[in-house]
């Protein structure tokens, strides 16, 4: 990396892509599980289904992949959402405190009606919380953080304080189900992926998001409408939420408000900045959140195959963290790479972003 | 040019009588102090309610006894929210104190089940705590990763570390330490009897440090200088050591966070991989409470302790009210939200 | 002047070389200080004033070279070493902390102590004594961001007093100071040079300069070109040693931007017309008529509310009081959006923080404004945007000519020239330029200006906004004064109208002003 040879200069190139370590991390988990356990990278179809530790893994990563879409996106803007976690709770609760209370819980329409009810609960907490960033002006961290203190205890009272326990086929299969061979979370996964991304990169919407992460004022003086867009993402990261907490309890068909997605909104951002994208906000990347959120399930189940207890998967991804970080930090690269870093480009005074948690 | 001709007073000079401003009543409703003064407003609040609500004739719900079991019950809290105002006012955040108590009680736990003696079990654990905080220092000044995710990878490893200690509640059964824990001054006749205990001394020494380390010293200025906005750049051009200051900071918080799993040990006598899971939030939401701002450079000492008292105030009353559990983060959850709203419009008029 | 030039120097720096990657940011520059002179640092941007302070003040290490402080040489780690050698300095933008009091930012480092505690009253009485030496009268427990930037900017130089400072560096110091405050600087600074202390004075106020040092020192590419005594330089030839052109070229350049002849066509229809247009605590109610093809400048001191009175037009800010139509359509509530749809553009003052998009191109910074106009949903075709920003670029030539490098990377005059190209691309009717060609080398403000007058041309309306009276003078075709955030006048410009013309206007309203409150 430090080579200063033309010849080098490409691999510097390669290295410095902001997919580069996210990606030889997820590679080297996968070959160092592959080496321990030799059927890891095996992918077998059964009964016309896709089986194999990797579907596992993806299936399994579309949680945090839901979440962290939504999070990426609100990152980009500058801001930070800590509801998510809290909003799986609720739309979960939601749903299922509907389905528990219809006549009949197995019908399709029961099903739909209970996930359209999930989706505009959370939907309307995203609301809130762009309301309260984009309309007052709340700072995003202290705005979210809001429905992090209060939002289980919402999801509690929609269950009465209870773990509501529910059947219904169609709604379970969302979680467990397949199309076509492929887990139902993976297809619901790629199609949100895929929405997603056309939403930011078909249209003008990712770059105008980076410049109100970058710049907001400038942003609002050269017409960008900035409230509308940064409300609109915020709803679109409860919304996301929400269908991350509907596909991840549908599985098990119980609101367990008080401990459904429990950390999760650390695990989202996590996955977020693993993928690259730097927690201030502006430029983003939607792949290497995928990326991030991949890493994180791999890790959690690096766990069983090295045969650790279940219980250390959060020193390792501890680990990961510090690592990949460190490894991104300029201090590292500007060791390896240049005599000197000039921290302060420019005058002292010049406007370094300030280190701030979420502004 | 014709410079002189325009010169003029300094219109930012006023003239050179005694001024209003130099009142101390008029230092007050500086809006440094407004939020502060809100928090009181709030506490005073729930103390009258409280007391209009629940007195009965024989017995008044303001009482030393109110006071005792409020920091009887909240002592660790304190501690945890006082080592993180200093992050705060920094400009940054930790995420990584709820898991440090967990840490903190396991290896007290673990330590004393082994037959450490006392003395070095209870220093090892503070100093557990003041190690996690290093550490997340380190990452965030040399390293400069942001606060945020430097100390939320210090909470999944200080819970990583905990649950490879212990899966199940350690009971401590050390007499020596028992008797610490339940050592108590006994004050007032029955039914007024209230006490202080060890960790409510220990929570006060704390407070009181944290008061002098903030206010009264060059580092206790350099803090906020590190939280005025520019990350420390004007405090360093001050000839101040923003950087040193920066890994203090985070230093203090996990001492705090070693002292706070210290008390939150004393008070459930057990070790638990699972406690303190969003000890983290409530501690941010009193120094909020407290009227610290979290984009740091303003709060002080003496408002997180009230942020902490209307916290522990919530719970009481939501006790008394006998209302489901869930009430509690829904209240507070609200409190926090006017908190946020009250700051939001002081910002606006300053504007 | 002062007489004291030949007192031994204070401090001495000798072949500074300083390295960036790729940079040889200074190459064997010299500097001499002397006690009791106000020495200034004269070069264009990047000519490497800015590295030298630096390295004096120990934020940068110097690679060669010797730093020689009363005779002993230094090699400053940090601030801190440099402020104990006596070293100071008042930055550009202030910097200190705004969120601590007055006093705290005094006496930050040199507070008074009982013990291990900061006796507080003692440290406030002691800021206040400080403080009086300047002629600042202000509470010093009040909080420091509460003062305005002329007074934040004499806490910092009372700061500098309160260790003692040998030498005092003021970069920039008058950047965002009116008139009078700047008078008032100057005393501060006469009274502390003859008191002794050696001041570096780094400014791009020609006029100040010469008001205010007595000896310069010229840089140019990291170079050290010359040092003069100020009284023996004459301007033209300071100007040319900075850019290292010879005088009749410059004067060419300047030449090139000379305004137009102006049309006295009286049967126009306004543009766009503002009655009574207001807002409270910015500026009082203006009259005001644009016309197409038609430069108007808006002349007036900084915090005048040329500014302030932009804004409004372009719905910036939102106005409380009066009416503003554009093509003889009344206008409810203006907002930058709508005036962008409805032709008309605002180059914001402050190009850091309200104009550029630093870590996006400069390809995305130019489209940013025609997407705004389209919405987040229709995206541009990149064929199309292309072509747009080919244009402007060359059109402008914004250097260096790649659109996809980050706008971060490019120097101040081809960050506005970017800007410039953003607010053009949405084929605007009326332009309005705030601080166009502030802190931007000639060359790139001659072409600017040139650009001004070529739109005008071509049929748009320009207000343009510059604290340099001479330079919309040159431009405008017509003038609106404004003083205390009020309209105070409106004359057409011709060759009798002077710089003079128009401080006469301004300080006649003075005494007006002064007469009536008496």
């Amino acid at each position: 990396m430090s080579g200063d040879g033309t010849a080098t200069s490409w691999i510097r190139t390669v290295s410095r892509h902001h997919l580069f370590w996210p990606v030889v991390a997820l590679v080297a988990l996968w070959i160092a599980c592959g080496i321990v356990s030799p059927g890891f990278l095996d992918i077998k179809l059964v009964d016309g289904h896709l089986f194999g530790q990797l579907v596992d893994i993806a299936r399994n990563s579309v949680t945090y992949m839901l979440l962290a879409l939504g999070m990426c996106l609100v990152i980009a803007t500058g801001g930070i959402d800590l509801s998510v976690g809290a909003v799986m709770a609720i739309a979960l609760s939601v749903s299922l405190t509907y389905i528990d209370g219809a006549a009949n819980g197995e019908s399709v329409s029961t099903a739909l009606t209970a996930i359209a009810l999930g989706l505009a609960a959370a939907a309307v907490v995203g609301a809130f919380n762009g309301f309260l960033v984009a309309g007052l002006g709340i700072q995003p961290f202290i705005a979210t953080m809001i429905i992090l203190v209060a939002g289980r205890g919402i999801a509690l009272a929609f269950t009465g304080g209870q773990i509501t326990t529910t059947h219904s086929a169609p709604f379970k299969s969302i979680g467990s189900g397949f199309v076509l061979g492929i887990p139902t979370p993976l297809v619901i996964g790629g199609v949100v992926f895929t929405l997603v991304a056309l939403l930011v990169r078909r249209t003008a919407l990712g770059m105008l998001l980076e410049s109100i992460g970058i710049n907001r004022t400038a942003s609002q003086m050269a017409g960008v409408r900035s409230r509308n867009i940064t409300w609109l993402v915020y709803v679109l990261c409860g919304l996301l939420a929400g269908l991350a907490g509907l596909v991840y309890g549908a599985p098990t068909m119980a609101a367990d408000a008080n401990n459904i997605g429990q950390l999760m909104e650390l695990n989202a951002i996590m996955a977020v900045v693993i993928g690259g994208t730097k927690l201030d906000g502006g430029k983003f990347s939607l792949a290497g959140t995928i990326v991030g959120a991949l890493i994180l399930t791999t890790l959690d189940r690096a766990v069983i195959i090295f045969h650790l207890p279940s219980e250390s998967k959060d020193l390792f991804k501890a680990i990961v963290v510090i690592a990949i970080c460190i490894a991104g930090s300029e201090r590292l690269r500007g060791q390896l790479g240049l005599r000197r870093v000039p921290q302060v480009p420019g005058p002292p005074t010049s406007p370094n972003k300030p280190v701030e948690v979420a502004a | 040019m014709t410079a002189q001709t325009l010169s003029e007073k300094l219109p930012t000079t006023p003239p050179t009588a005694p001024r209003a401003s130099d009142r101390w009543w008029h230092r007050l409703l500086d809006r440094r102090f407004l939020p502060v003064a809100g928090t009181v407003a709030t506490l005073i609040l729930l103390l009258v309610g409280g007391q209009l609500r629940y007195s009965t004739d024989d017995r008044s719900f303001i009482s030393m006894r109110l006071f005792s079991n409020l920091f009887i019950d909240n002592s660790y809290l304190l501690v945890l929210a006082i080592g993180m105002t200093f992050v705060i006012i920094s400009g940054g955040i930790d995420l990584s104190v709820g898991g440090v108590v967990a840490l903190v009680g396991l290896v007290i736990a673990k330590l004393l089940e082994n037959g450490a003696p006392l003395p070095f079990v209870l220093v090892v654990g503070v100093l557990v705590g003041t190690t996690m905080g290093a550490l997340i220092g380190v990452m965030v000044q040399y390293f400069r990763i942001q606060p945020f995710i430097a100390s939320l990878a210090g909470l999944f490893l200080a819970r990583g570390l905990a649950n490879l200690l212990g899966k199940t509640a350690i009971a401590i059964k050390d007499e020596g330490f028992a008797s610490l824990a339940s050592w108590k001054l006994k004050f007032g006749e029955r039914p007024d009897i209230w006490y202080i205990n060890l960790s409510m001394i220990i929570a006060f020494v704390v407070l009181l440090i944290a008061v002098y380390l903030l206010h009264y010293t060059r580092f206790g200025r350099t803090v906020y200088g590190l939280g005025s906005g520019d990350g420390g750049q004007a405090a360093g051009l001050m000839g101040l050591k923003p950087g040193a200051t920066k890994m203090w900071v985070y230093v203090i918080s996990g001492t705090c966070a070693g002292i706070g799993g210290l008390l939150f040990a004393f008070y459930t006598k057990s070790g638990y991989n699972l406690s303190g899971v969003g000890m983290e939030l409530d501690a941010i939401a009193s120094v909020v409470i407290g009227g610290a701002v979290l984009t740091g450079g303003a709060g002080f000492v003496l408002g997180t302790f009230a942020g902490v008292s209307v916290y522990g105030l919530i719970l009481v009353i939501c006790n008394r009210e006998g209302l489901e559990i869930w009430w509690n983060r829904i209240l507070i959850g609200a409190i926090l939200l006017g908190f946020v709203l009250l700051q939001r419009v002081l910002v606006a008029r300053r504007r | 002047m002062s007489q004291t030039s030949a007192s031994a120097p204070v401090v001495e720096m000798r072949g500074i070389t300083i390295e960036f990657p790729g940079v040889r940011a200074l190459d064997g520059v010299d500097l001499t200080l002397r006690p009791g002179e106000v020495h200034a640092l004269m070069g264009e941007n990047g000519a490497g004033k800015s590295t030298m302070i630096k390295a004096l003040t120990g934020v940068y290490q110097i690679d060669a070279g010797t730093i020689r402080v009363d005779g002993a040489e230094h090699r400053f780690h940090g601030t801190a070493q440099a402020q104990v050698a006596g070293i100071s300095t008042v930055y550009q933008e202030v910097n200190l902390c705004a969120n601590l009091s007055v006093a705290e930012n005094v006496m930050l480092g040199h507070e008074v102590r009982v013990g291990p505690f900061i006796n507080w009253p003692a440290t406030r009485r002691k800021a206040r004594e400080h403080l009086a030496l300047l002629n600042l009268d202000i509470d010093p427990s009040s909080q420091l961001g509460s003062h305005s930037i002329a007074v934040q900017q004499l806490c910092s130089i009372a700061r500098a007093m309160v260790v003692q400072a040998k030498v005092l560096i003021l970069d920039e110091p008058t950047s965002s100071l009116d008139k009078a405050e700047v008078a008032e600087l100057f005393t501060v600074i006469r009274s502390l040079r003859d008191q002794g202390v050696a001041i570096l004075f780094v400014s791009h106020f020609l006029e100040q300069v010469y008001e205010i040092s007595d000896r310069m020192t010229i840089l140019r590419n990291g170079k050290f070109v010359g040092e003069h005594l100020t009284r023996e330089l004459p301007r033209l030839e300071l100007i040319s040693q900075m850019l290292g052109r010879a005088g009749d070229e410059l004067a060419a350049i300047e030449a090139g931007a000379q305004r137009v002849a102006r049309e006295d066509d009286e049967s126009r229809t306004p543009l766009m017309t503002a009655l009574g247009l207001g807002r409270n605590g910015s500026i009082e109610p203006v009259d005001l008529e644009l016309f197409a093809g038609e430069i108007v400048g808006f002349a007036g001191l900084l915090g005048s509310g040329r500014t302030e009175l932009a804004r409004l037009l372009y719905g910036a800010d939102k106005s409380d009081s009066g009416t503003l139509s554009y093509a003889g359509e009344p206008i409810r509530s203006a907002a930058p959006l709508a005036s962008l749809k409805s032709g008309v553009a605002y180059s914001t003052e402050d190009r850091k923080k309200e104009g550029i998009i630093a870590d996006l191109t400069v390809r995305e910074n130019i489209a940013l404004a025609i997407q705004a106009n389209r919405g987040a949903w229709r995206r541009i075709p990149a064929k199309e945007l292309d072509e747009v920003v080919a244009r402007y670029m060359t059109a402008l030539n914004v250097q260096p000519p790649n659109p996809n490098m980050l706008i971060r990377n490019l120097s101040g005059g081809n960050q506005q020239k970017v800007l410039l190209a953003r607010w053009l691309a949405t084929s605007p009717k009326l332009m309005i330029l705030d601080e166009p060609t502030r802190g931007i080398d000639i060359g790139a403000k001659a072409e600017i200006q040139r650009l001004v007058v070529e739109l005008a041309a071509q049929g748009l309306s320009v207000v343009f906004i510059s604290s340099e009276l001479e330079e919309v003078l040159r431009l405008s075709h017509r003038l609106v004064v404004l003083r205390d955030r009020q309209k105070i006048d409106e004359l057409a410009n011709g060759p009798e109208v002077t710089s003079s013309t128009v401080l006469e206007i301004i300080a006649a309203s003075t005494t007006e002003h002064e007469e009536g409150a008496a």
